[in-house]
């Protein structure tokens, strides 16, 4: 007997012939092996990384020969040794990771009342701005908002144009060191907002004026209950700036006037510059060697949480 | 102490007065969370403020607790006006609705906290957080986490955090609010006799009227940000001041009718067909003849005349049917209609159901009270 | 040399790259091609892709040979802006795996495609018939035959800005050593085209590149304590645009240009001379038959007179057909090199020469420059 057209709606009736359809296509006694099959795309994303890893390894043990343009039969550990002792690998690889480390101080010490500012304030004006002001950087880009510091910070820029208004001469902003620092925070900020506000979240706001009640004024609210309790957030934020400053290409480039280059620039070069794929690989398989050291430690160091606020307390 | 105004002066500076709250509003936007609270609660006594949720009745321990600034009045904690002082600055202790314990460190560390934002050397704050843990019944526990700790434990620790520092005012939001029935009694009775061991003035906000009663030396009842009552418990229960309270506090029945006459403190009226007189309710009473009015008589003032009972010792007898049967363990309750009354339903307590056999739906029964116990507002 | 030639595009060509590349990368060719003008011609591609810098080159380039050529044949030129550095790994890809390579034609440095033909993944280009009208400057130094056709020379000159030169213009790259012109001087971040005029600013001989450089190293040193900008084409232009430098060591083509945009600048070959090289045209090994043929025809037609004086007037640049006729604002300018006397000033290194110590010199240069 058919039913009812109210009681068995025609989208009720397209659902069961898809339910057919999935059944033939899938049928199942397959369920089992569902969350494997889903795993399917990340198996091959991985594999194709790793893929590509293992080719770079293979390269970075052969030289490039400069009669022929053609990397080497045989292999050899001469790019590492040159990566490894010459004085300008030496120099760029100490910039880019202390660079990283600066860049990822100065991003949290901002990002932290930033993203607290946000999840705490009581005005949804505020926060709304709040938000937008922190997704806007996505929409634009990095290249483009380097070139927004070359034309706010240049010699004829608006920070000189209004150093100017008071009779003061403009002054080199850009190509050093600190331009190169200041766009990769700026750069940075977003993503450790982003990362540290939902750990923000999770602190329940009565804990605040638990402390505050219990005789602690704000800051040390902050030190001895927000901060530590935010940790996860700060420590996953941490990496991220740490990580992405560290193998950030197009801030140094454009923002060191050459003289700042970074590990990736280097590498830049070496594979269109000099086409030299063997000294390019070597050197991307020691940043990636080097990166992963730095992340391993730093969850040694502040990865199991709780346990090191146990010492830090008493 | 220099204070400009007459009305803001703190019941005349009176030294055994702990807290003092004057002519307290609190607006947010376009809503009045207190309208005009003024109490006075004396050093060393417990008072609870009891009321429905959305009374204000939290919004007032926050403005004590110094977390925000009344709209209007002024707070006086020790005869010391307080709105401008912050709260880390004002020596309260509290317990939150939900502990507030600091999920990253300790029983011990917690309880130390008040402690060490006070700068306490670190030998008197072992010693102290080792007699406050002993206090609680938790010597030995110190060094747990607090995820480590039962719901009551926790209790524990969130008490003794906020008295470890020896507050001028204990204030407790609602803490045993999600416990379950027997803990939360053994709680209530776990909070008084530590109240009464430190002698600490306590300010308790509860929606529950068993734990205001059970627990206070003063109730404070409040309804829409208004204080409609400040009683010790056995007057609030007695004599409430309005129909509110009478009905917020205990197992009330409102018998409606017309005034048709005052005399005295006494007032007579009609219901249904049936002419009935109660004293008039609250301490301003304002009953005219031809008033509308609502009587309020305690479940238990009225008694089911059988057994035991006779007719002439009650001055109203009247006629009802059982409509409804509640067993309840160490009482029954009947819900009773009473033609009589307008249909008014009635809910009855039968405090001896071993004495006579449990009354069916439907079986007619007879009701009596005396008219003293009867409330009119 | 620079790997980079946008002049009027103002952004860098690594924000580009991502559509760029996405763009020469798909090829697609009909398969049957315009009609057949004559049975002894091979079938005809719908298009030739022709790789090129963006900006006025990739206009210059259209406007003297492409248009041209597809108003002879028909065929119509597609240019791909990928930039040359990122084309070629793409090429030599292509050729290592026998796939069609992605383009036809690369328009090329001298020096990056002496190392595609040192690879061997350019065609032989010997048989051009345009060839035996071109001067010596279209053949590459130090290869074989024409894995290369050379079509223009161009020079590092020293570029200024007359106004910071009150006492006139410079004559030695020394000058750029002046202390108030510390923070306001640009180079290559290579060092491209530096190397050699350092070489003998330092006091050492071209004789001696590459095996004793260290007085063009010194040199170097020196000009690093004046703390230079470092970059690539469209920097400069920027840079003299925007005030942020008074002197630089660059082709001269983009000054020209940013002369034309209204700035006020001018160049000079110092005495120490400048550097002198050379792009070309080559074809990648691997294209069909009948493309191979076309893309051949294609670079034989940049040769011609017509094509070369309206490729090159756009460039400003010498050309490797005699009886060109010079723009007029570049007659008897040294940038402009036409007779012996003007080469005698200009320092040129066999391509050979560069290609297989560019990297060391690279690196010794960035490393100088560090900081």
């Amino acid at each position: 007997m058919k039913p009812p057209r109210s009681a068995y709606p025609w989208h009720w009736r397209v659902l069961d012939v898809l339910e057919r359809v999935v059944e033939t296509a899938w049928p199942r006694r397959f369920t089992k092996g569902l969350p494997h099959a889903m795993l399917v795309p990340v198996v091959l994303l991985v594999a194709i990384l790793i893929a590509g890893l293992v080719e770079m390894l293979d390269s970075s043990f052969r030289v490039l020969d400069t009669n022929t343009f053609l990397m080497s039969d045989f292999y050899t550990l001469d790019n590492y040794r040159r990566a490894l002792t010459e004085n300008f690998f030496q120099s760029v690889a100490t910039r880019s990771f202390i660079a990283s480390f600066i860049v990822t101080a100065i991003t949290l010490v901002v990002a932290v009342p930033y993203a607290y500012l946000m999840v705490r304030t009581q005005s949804p004006a505020l926060r709304k701005f709040l938000l937008v002001a922190l997704f806007f950087p996505f929409f634009i880009g990095e290249v483009v908002r380097a070139y927004g510091w070359l034309i706010i910070l240049g010699n004829q820029g608006l920070v000189n144009e209004f150093l100017g208004l008071f009779g003061l001469s403009s002054v080199r902003l850009l190509y050093n060191y600190s331009a190169v620092i200041f766009g990769l925070v700026q750069y940075m900020l977003p993503f450790a907002v982003l990362m540290i506000a939902p750990a923000l979240t999770a602190i329940p706001e009565e804990l605040e004026a638990a402390a505050n009640s219990l005789g602690a004024n704000w800051i040390r609210t902050f030190r001895h209950v927000v901060l530590p309790l935010a940790r996860p957030g700060l420590v996953a934020g941490g990496l991220v700036v740490m990580t992405l400053s560290l193998t950030n290409f197009a801030i140094p480039a454009m923002l060191g006037g050459g003289s700042q280059d970074f590990m990736s620039n280097v590498i830049y070069d070496q594979f269109f510059r000099t086409s030299d794929q063997g000294l390019g690989s070597a050197l991307s398989i020691l940043l990636v060697i080097a990166g992963s050291i730095l992340v391993g430690i730093i969850f040694r160091l502040f990865g199991t949480g709780s346990l090191a606020i146990k010492g830090a307390r008493k | 102490m220099t204070l400009s105004s007459v009305d803001r002066e703190p019941a005349d500076a009176d030294p055994t007065i702990a807290v003092s709250v004057r002519n307290v509003g609190m607006r947010y936007g376009d809503f009045d969370a207190v309208k005009d609270a003024s109490f006075d609660l004396p050093k060393g006594k417990f008072l609870t403020i009891l009321g429905p949720s959305g009374s204000g009745k939290t919004t007032l321990l926050r403005l004590i607790a110094g977390f925000g600034e009344p709209t209007t009045g002024e707070i006086f904690i020790n005869g010391e006006p307080v709105n401008a002082v912050p709260a880390h600055r004002r020596a309260i202790g509290m317990v939150f609705q939900r502990l507030a314990l600091f999920p990253h460190m300790t029983a011990a560390q917690n309880i130390a906290f008040p402690l060490k934002m006070r700068r306490r050397d670190a030998r008197t704050i072992a010693d102290q957080v080792e007699r406050y843990l002993d206090l609680v019944k938790l010597g030995g526990y110190g060094g747990r986490r607090i995820d480590a700790l039962s719901g009551g434990q926790q209790q524990r620790v969130a008490i003794a955090r906020a008295l470890v520092f020896e507050p001028d005012l204990l204030l407790l939001d609602e803490p045993l609010a999600a416990l379950d029935v027997k803990l939360r009694e053994e709680m209530q009775l776990e909070f008084r006799r530590i109240q009464k061991e430190l002698g600490v003035t306590t300010i308790n906000v509860t929606h529950d009227q068993r734990e205001a009663l059970v627990v206070s030396d003063e109730v404070i009842v409040m309804n829409d940000g208004v204080i409609q009552q400040k009683a010790q418990p056995i007057l609030a229960y007695r004599k409430p001041e309005n129909a509110f309270v009478a009905n917020f506090i205990g197992v009330t029945n409102f018998v409606h009718g017309i005034v048709t006459g005052v005399d005295g403190g006494v007032v007579a009226f009609r219901s249904g067909g049936k002419d009935l007189r109660g004293i008039a309710g609250g301490s301003a009473p304002q009953l005219a003849e031809g008033a509308q009015c609502s009587a309020a008589i305690r479940a238990e003032q009225i008694r089911i005349v059988t057994g035991g009972e006779t007719p002439d010792r009650f001055e109203i007898v009247v006629e009802g049917v059982i409509a409804d049967t509640i067993f309840e363990g160490e009482r029954i309750v009947y819900e009773i209609t009473v033609p009589q009354l307008a249909e008014a339903s009635l809910r009855v307590f039968d405090h001896d159901p071993a004495a006579h056999t449990q009354f069916q739906p439907g079986a007619r029964i007879q009701l009596g009270w005396n008219s003293k116990d009867m409330h009119v507002f | 040399m620079s790997d980079e030639k946008f002049l009027s595009i103002p952004l860098r060509r690594r924000s580009v790259l991502g559509s760029i590349a996405a763009a020469g990368a798909t090829v697609a060719l009909s398969p049957l091609g315009a009609a057949r003008a004559f049975a002894q011609e091979p079938e005809k591609p719908a298009e030739i892709i022709v790789r090129a810098w963006g900006g006025s080159w990739v206009d210059s380039l259209k406007a003297g040979v492409s248009d041209s050529f597809t108003e002879l044949t028909g065929i119509a030129i597609r240019h791909d802006l990928t930039e040359d550095n990122e084309i070629q790994p793409k090429i030599w890809a292509a050729v290592a795996q026998n796939r069609m390579p992605p383009i036809h034609v690369n328009w090329d440095t001298t020096t990056n495609a002496t190392k595609s033909a040192l690879r061997g993944v350019t065609e032989d280009l010997s048989d051009l018939p345009n060839l035996k009208d071109t001067t010596d400057l279209a053949k590459p130094v130090g290869l074989d035959g024409y894995p290369i056709v050379n079509t223009y020379g161009y020079v590092y000159v020293l570029a200024y800005r007359p106004s910071a030169f009150p006492d006139g213009p410079p004559t030695s790259w020394k000058d750029l050593l002046d202390p108030k012109l510390k923070g306001r001087i640009a180079l290559y971040n290579d060092g491209i085209g530096f190397h050699f005029p350092a070489q003998v600013a330092g006091g050492g001989t071209l004789e001696d590149i590459p095996g004793n450089m260290q007085p063009a190293w010194d040199f170097i040193a020196k000009v690093k304590q004046q703390q230079p900008l470092l970059g690539e084409d469209p920097d400069f232009t920027t840079w003299f645009q925007k005030g942020e430098i008074d002197a630089a060591c660059t082709i001269s083509t983009n000054v020209r240009e940013a002369k034309k945009n209204g700035i006020e600048l001018d160049w000079v070959v110092p005495e120490e001379g400048a550097k002198f090289d050379t792009d070309g045209l080559w074809i990648p090994k691997g294209l069909p038959e009948n493309e191979l043929y076309w893309a051949k025809q294609y670079i034989n037609h940049a040769l011609t007179k017509q094509a070369q004086q309206v490729w090159l007037d756009g460039l400003g640049l010498p050309g490797v057909v005699p009886g060109l006729t010079p723009p007029e604002d570049l007659v008897n300018d040294p940038a402009y090199p036409t007779t012996e006397e003007d080469f005698k000033h200009l320092i040129r290194i066999s391509s050979k020469v560069q290609v297989e110590n560019e990297s060391v010199w690279f690196s010794k240069f960035k490393e100088i420059m560090q900081g």
